[in-house]
């Protein structure tokens, strides 16, 4: 085995020795840069790809792929308006696929945004509905707080299953979105809704709990920059704090997390709550913003998109800004294609899925090319 | 039945086999011994064409194998019973059976195969319900799902690789009137064990390996198990021991009768004690599995022991967490580096601040601290020696021995009371090795109190100012290194008090 010949280091030693080693030593890692493509690289082809491949049941259609695609561009770019549209809609999958972002980052799948949208709908509602006389600002901030804290709720009921009894967040979010949503019917069925209305939804709210413009003449709400200081937030969280490191280190490996006196249930809950805030700020944008009211189905298909949003981000936070800014335009230019060209706008949708299957076959592929 | 010639086999610079001869014959039990790293493993391995040698030949049952598969060898009549049983746990006991035999055939006929099962079972008194699902059984029904899955396909010969290393005793038992029934059958079995009692009870044969070669082969009539102790570990020390040159200090840490069960209630730990002492090793030999993973949780606060109590400088720690513990001064190596003691994604920078980051100076309010992770980094990375791009790589573009360079600078350099190392040398080579030890030497002669678990008794022997043995969850005959006797720790590792030997 060993030859014993070097001299062992007395500790103080070690530790008196020079305290300002050479720090510049080293340069910021040459490959960062070859890096930050690698990771950009494989999402933007498979927008490409996407397109491409959607380009052919529009040619089989008998219609011009190149010009449905400029309509559609056009629909969500040509216009202040069509940009306010597009950003509106982007809001709610930033937020949520941010939070959603970050728990898929620490090994916690949780699925249920469309349900902790819902009810942060619910809660926005019933405080602009209940307080209206309250000064605007103050309504608006206390309606997305009570949101945050029913998303959180709502999130935090997952957690606590998953940890108290063992069954996997997966099911319990994805099971919570269906109570969620129902939980929407019934209350616009009952105490929320307005009487007399046709369709579930609630009274208008006062106009003090609208949402600001945030450009005037426009829709924009103030949503979007939510959103982005929301993205921002988690990048800053990740990076830069314990929360985070304890996030990361349950990502990478329960028995290190253990080994570094991470305690598993805390970081579970605390990252669900997190991100059951921001879906459920998401939801509160949504009435307070766009619908001026609760609606039955507001929620429909958020939360999967967010699931989607996230992983085209590489779950990674500021990526996700990009991620659901192309979800939101996308979907906001799909009319304006329907209209002008007549194809119709559901084949937005199919862009959608197959950029979603296009980026997991490279994530597939990058995962391959890591063990190696 | 089996003849194996001069098989040789090596992996880089370690000569795992060389030159060894095994022979097999019909309806015999042969036990094969040795130290963990003797070169069992890679034998079977070889033999069950997992592995191909580099010199050698294999013949069963009169024919030649070549260059063949483990598909090949359960077709000549081979079956091998792994350490980690190759079982779907979500899948039925008759499933599992079914599952990549030819035989079964593309139309699954459940109803026969259970039948099949049920009659083997019998047969063997294994107790097997054909329809159970592998997940809900205890870990000796696995095995028992192993061996007739290998007796099902018609294996003449059957290896088992350290098969009672996770029984009950009544488990063993069981285990070895299978054995003996496949013997009375004609079968020949393979029996890989540490444990001699079991292998003097049921073996015709034995061979006994060490460094990679046949130390000595005997039949088991007339052999004792002081006699097969010595043939394992009866070798010269080739290095004088490192004493520490001061006396040890005052009691630092003390244990007193921790005991631990794991889930399925068997104890893991039985009433261990001891003390460290400032300044001084005590040093565990023992096979693996014997207890030490459980002992070095419980000191280091990832489990808590059902009874005894932990002490740490007069302060009893015993429901302390990790974090908690780390504070009081206690430092802790473990033996995984993929995913306990680093995460191969992270930079090393994190890496080195793994177990701090949340105090100062790694962490300051509620941000951390990055230039200080970076500073920190850079002042490891020079006093270690840590090759590396930067602090900023992943560490699993590391060597491992680099790798380990990280654990042992974040953990030494805490300045630690007292140390915990696991095994910290295992994977490493010869240079990385002689650095960890001589970095632990280093921490002892500063005052720090360490207990050393390994199973090379040639460390344990060169490192321990004390010595100890731990054997099926009990630590014993801890001395003074200079009163240790070598045959009575060898004894004292294959479970023998002095009083039966």
């Amino acid at each position: 085995m060993k030859t014993f010949a070097r001299k062992p280091r007395p500790v103080e030693a070690i530790a008196t020795l020079d305290k300002n080693a050479k720090v510049d030593n080293y340069r910021a890692s040459p490959g960062l840069h070859a890096g930050a493509w690698r990771a950009v690289l494989p999402p933007l082809l498979a927008v490409v790809l996407a397109f491409a491949v959607t380009s052919l049941p529009i040619t089989i259609s008998g219609k011009n792929p190149l010009l449905a695609y400029w309509a559609l561009l056009k629909g969500a770019l040509g216009s202040v308006d069509a940009i306010a549209f597009a950003l509106n809609k982007s809001t709610p999958y930033v937020l949520a696929g941010v939070g959603v972002a970050i728990c898929f980052r620490s090994r916690v799948i949780n699925i249920g945004s469309e349900g902790q949208i819902a009810i942060g709908g619910v809660a926005a509602s019933w405080m602009a509905l209940s307080f209206s006389y309250l000064p605007s600002l103050i309504l608006i901030v206390a309606a997305l707080f009570a949101s945050a804290v029913a998303g959180a709720a709502w999130a935090g009921i997952a957690a606590i299953i998953r940890l108290k009894r063992g069954v996997h967040e997966v099911l319990g979010t994805l099971m919570l979105n269906f109570i969620g949503t129902l939980f929407v019917s019934e209350v616009l069925h009952g105490p929320m809704g307005e009487v007399g209305a046709g369709f579930p939804q609630s009274p208008l709210f006062a106009q003090a709990a609208w949402l600001p413009s945030l450009f005037p003449g426009t829709n924009l709400h103030a949503g979007i920059a939510v959103a982005f200081i929301a993205v921002v937030l988690c990048h800053v969280l990740l990076w830069h704090t314990p929360f985070g490191f304890r996030l990361r280190l349950l990502g990478s490996s329960h028995t290190a997390a253990a080994y570094a006196g991470v305690s598993f249930a805390r970081a579970v809950l605390e990252v669900m709550l997190m991100a059951g805030a921001l879906a459920g700020i998401a939801g509160g944008i949504e009435v307070l913003g766009v619908h001026y009211r609760l609606i039955q189905g507001f929620s429909q298909g958020f939360g999967f998109n967010a699931v989607a949003i996230a992983l085209l981000a590489g779950l990674n936070p500021i990526a996700v800004l990009p991620a659901g800014l192309f979800f939101g335009f996308l979907e906001a230019g799909a009319l304006a294609m329907q209209r002008e060209i007549g194809v119709p706008s559901s084949l937005v949708f199919v862009i959608q899925g197959l950029t979603m299957v296009f980026v997991l076959c490279a994530m597939g592929i990058g995962l391959k090319q890591q063990r190696v | 039945m089996l003849e194996m010639r001069g098989i040789c086999k090596r992996y880089g610079s370690v000569r795992a086999n060389h030159n060894i001869d095994l022979t097999v014959p019909q309806g015999q039990i042969l036990g094969l011994l040795g130290e963990n790293g003797s070169g069992k493993t890679t034998l079977m391995k070889v033999l069950f064409g997992m592995v191909r040698a580099e010199a050698g030949t294999v013949s069963f049952k009169g024919k030649q194998l070549i260059g063949h598969s483990p598909r090949d060898a359960i077709a000549a009549g081979i079956g091998m019973i792994h350490q980690q049983f190759m079982l779907v746990d979500a899948m039925t006991v008759a499933e599992n059976v079914m599952l990549g035999w030819a035989r079964a055939g593309s139309w699954l006929r459940t109803r026969e195969m259970a039948e099949l099962i049920r009659s083997a079972s019998a047969t063997y008194r294994l107790e097997l319900e054909p329809n159970a699902v592998v997940d809900e059984l205890p870990f000796g029904h696995r095995q028992r799902v192993e061996i007739v899955k290998a007796i099902l396909r018609g294996a003449d010969l059957l290896i088992l690789d350290e098969p009672t290393s996770n029984l009950s005793p009544p488990e063993v038992a069981g285990l070895l009137g299978v054995m003996r029934r496949l013997r009375e059958e004609g079968r020949s079995v393979i029996f890989i064990s540490h444990k001699l009692g079991e292998v003097l009870d049921i073996c015709d044969e034995v061979v006994v390996l060490r460094d990679g070669e046949v130390a000595g082969s005997c039949s088991v009539d007339g052999a004792t198990r002081a006699q097969l102790a010595r043939m394992m570990i009866g070798r010269d020390i080739r290095h004088a021991p490192r004493l520490a040159k001061l006396a040890p200090g005052p009691d630092l840490m003390s244990v007193e009768g921790v005991s631990i069960r794991d889930r399925s209630g068997f104890e893991r730990l039985r009433d261990v004690t001891f003390t460290l002492r400032e300044g001084e090793i005590l040093a565990v030999a023992g096979v693996n599995g014997n207890g030490q993973e459980e002992l070095v949780e419980v000191l280091a606060g990832l489990k808590i022991p059902m009874h005894g109590r932990i002490t740490l400088g007069g302060r009893d720690i015993t429901a302390d967490g990790v974090t908690a513990r780390l504070l009081a001064g206690l430092a802790y190596i473990p033996v995984d580096r993929v995913n306990t003691s680093l995460v191969p994604g992270m930079s090393i920078e994190d890496n080195l601040g793994l177990r701090d980051f949340e105090r100062s100076p790694l962490c300051r309010g509620p941000w951390l601290d990055r230039a200080a992770f970076r500073k920190q980094a850079m002042l490891r990375i020079a006093e270690f020696g840590i090759h590396c791009g930067g602090p900023d790589v992943p560490a699993q573009t590391l060597s491992g021995g680099n790798q380990q360079k990280i654990v042992v600078a974040r953990e030494i350099s805490r300045r630690p009371r007292v140390l915990i190392a696991f095994q910290p040398t295992l994977g490493l080579d010869p240079g990385a090795t002689q650095f960890v030890i001589d970095q632990i030497l280093a921490l002892r002669d500063a005052g720090g109190a360490v207990l050393y678990i390994s199973s090379e008794l040639e460390e344990v022997l060169i490192l321990g100012d004390c010595i100890g043995v731990i054997y099926d969850g009990r630590l014993s005959g801890v001395v003074k290194r200079d009163e240790a006797d070598m045959t009575k720790i060898g004894l004292l590792m294959a479970g023998i008090q002095e009083a039966t030997a």
